[in-house]
């Protein structure tokens, strides 16, 4: 749906962004993480067609009038009330589309109640939940999404999580976040992009196994020193730590290593296990390996 | 809901329209009020003139006129240019204008009905002001020619309509409300000061300020088409430019 190729942006001696490659399947709900300054806002930008890259090219699979924007916070006229905000977004994108996908999106968005409230009065997350009903009215297929639920109560963060749910399968979804939870629970591919450079991109499943260093946690009888001392020596223990009386959390080279080595070397010493398993790693723990 | 309907919410709901019609009529009722009781009213202050006397000569009707055209061309045209900045900076919070700017193929889309209906919203007020002050000049001083006020109207009009694209192109350029204030009232203070030099002057937009009250007296018509040609195209030219730099902002 988009493939990008060398794109850098510069804002005079600072680059924003510097020689950005992302591809975003078709029919992806796309992640794209960074730390603030991490120049997510300007690529999404540059996509958007509200920013010119300095150098490089893009390739976006739809039409502009496809294509629907969300900053990350959201702002309309105080004085219309929300059906005209969601109406004005339904003519200016797609004149075509019955006025009943208004109402119908309002509702999706929990807004059918405060339809005829002005704006005005709405709060950060009623704004919030409007700007998505307002980008999804006229069913584009490609959205673009910043920082959605930032800075939303821990309520209008779920509602916003769910409706960009509801857009797999619908819709090709580009959304960004610094909170790496929701991108975890919502987005199948991610892109992290650190200092205007994208260090991974792919699906996150593949992330997870494939780029976090693999560790175990057993637990055993005490003492459990005799087996950290003896394990240290191992040259497929990258690391072992004690978490408690009775369990370690070691790091090995490679999942294979652990799975054809740990077991034997527990046994070889004697060692009583209770239990033992991979432990499961999150996006946040290969996004601080990954950036740090 | 058009972007037309928006504009005309924009001048109802936020009660806009209510200080351009008010402005206007507050000076068209004024205007004549005050020519034709100048005296009276310096009268009534003269104990404090300590023995000096002014001596006035009669009220013309086109006094009330007068009075009327030099307030519209201050504080009216100062609530204008507001009104039409606060319209026309689409760009004064950058999420409205994302909002906007990528529902809509081109700039001018979202420009073309802001400029119409805020141009046409002062332009009408002034129109509702003059003629008040044209009826009132009437009743209260004696007659003036219709065909020479309307001339008048149609030429203080069309200056309007240069000063909300002057607004707009300000606005292509400053982004804030206030600044685009700025920049349009120190751009329409500086024509009449470069007009001070007659062989410009008459050319220039400002010069149609005047008609309002040289064609009812006396001056021809034709002496405003230079000027009204040159704001024919100057308008036409700032709105040109409100585009070209309203695309090439980046947000």
């Amino acid at each position: 749906m988009i493939q990008t190729h060398g794109l850098v942006k510069r804002y005079g001696a600072t680059t924003a962004l510097d020689g950005v490659d992302l591809r975003v399947p078709a029919g992806s709900v796309y992640g794209l993480v960074g730390p603030n300054g991490a120049g997510k806002t300007t690529l999404l930008g540059i996509l958007a067609g509200l920013r010119t890259q300095s150098a490089g090219s893009l390739q976006i699979g739809v039409d502009r009038s496809q294509i629907a924007v969300l900053p990350d916070t959201p702002q309309f006229d105080s004085w219309l009330t929300g059906r005209e905000v969601v109406d004005l977004a339904r003519v200016l994108t797609d004149e075509s589309v019955p006025s009943d996908r208004v109402d119908e999106v309002l509702a999706v968005a929990g807004l059918a109640d405060d339809a005829h409230r002005r704006v005005g009065g709405f709060s950060r997350g009623m704004l919030q939940r409007l700007g998505v009903a307002a980008t999804v009215v006229a069913q584009p297929r490609l959205l673009i999404l910043d920082e959605p639920s930032a800075a939303l109560d821990p309520l209008g963060r779920r509602e916003v999580l769910d409706l960009v749910s509801r857009l797999r399968g619908e819709a090709t979804v580009l959304f960004s976040s610094h909170i790496l939870g929701d991108v975890q629970e919502v987005c199948d591919t991610v892109g992290i992009l650190r200092r205007g450079e994208l260090l991974y991109q792919g699906s996150i499943d593949e992330l997870l196994v494939g780029t976090a260093t693999p560790s175990y946690v057993v637990r055993i009888r005490p003492p459990v020193q005799p087996a950290v001392e003896a394990l240290k020596s191992k040259e497929w223990v990258t690391g072992i730590e004690t978490t408690s009386a009775d369990e370690l959390l070691i790091s090995v080279s490679s999942v294979e290593d652990a799975e054809r080595h740990l077991t034997e070397a527990l046994a070889g010493l004697g060692m009583r296990v209770v239990s033992f398993g991979p432990t499961a790693a999150t996006l946040e723990d290969v996004y601080l390996e990954l950036t740090s | 809901m058009s972007l037309w309907r928006l504009e005309w919410l924009r001048l109802v709901r936020t009660k806009r329209w209510i200080a351009l019609v008010a402005v206007y009529l507050f000076f068209g009722f004024l205007g004549p009020l005050t020519a034709r009781y100048l005296s009276e009213i310096l009268s009534l202050a003269g104990a404090d003139l300590e023995g000096a006397t002014i001596t006035l000569p009669p009220p013309e009707p086109i006094d009330g006129l007068a009075q009327f055209s030099s307030n519209a061309a201050q504080v009216g045209l100062l609530v204008g240019v507001v009104v039409a900045a606060a319209a026309l900076a689409i760009d004064a919070k950058p999420e409205m204008g994302i909002f906007l700017r990528t529902r809509v193929t081109d700039v001018w889309t979202l420009l073309w009905p802001r400029y119409v209906t805020n141009a046409g919203a002062i332009a009408a007020s002034f129109m509702i002001g003059a003629l008040t002050a044209w009826y009132e000049s009437v009743v209260l001083i004696g007659a003036l020619s219709a065909a020479g006020v309307f001339t008048g109207i149609a030429y203080g009009m069309l200056y309007l309509m240069f000063v909300v694209a002057v607004v707009a192109a300000a606005a292509g350029r400053a982004r804030s409300v206030l600044g685009t204030i700025l920049i349009s009232i120190l751009v329409l203070v500086l024509i009449p000061i470069v007009g001070i030099v007659d062989a410009v002057g008459e050319w220039l937009p400002s010069h149609l300020v005047s008609a309002l009250t040289a064609i009812p007296d006396g001056a021809a018509a034709t002496e405003y088409l230079k000027a009204a040609g040159v704001t024919v195209i100057a308008t036409a030219g700032a709105l040109w430019l409100a585009v070209r730099w309203a695309t090439n902002r980046e947000l």
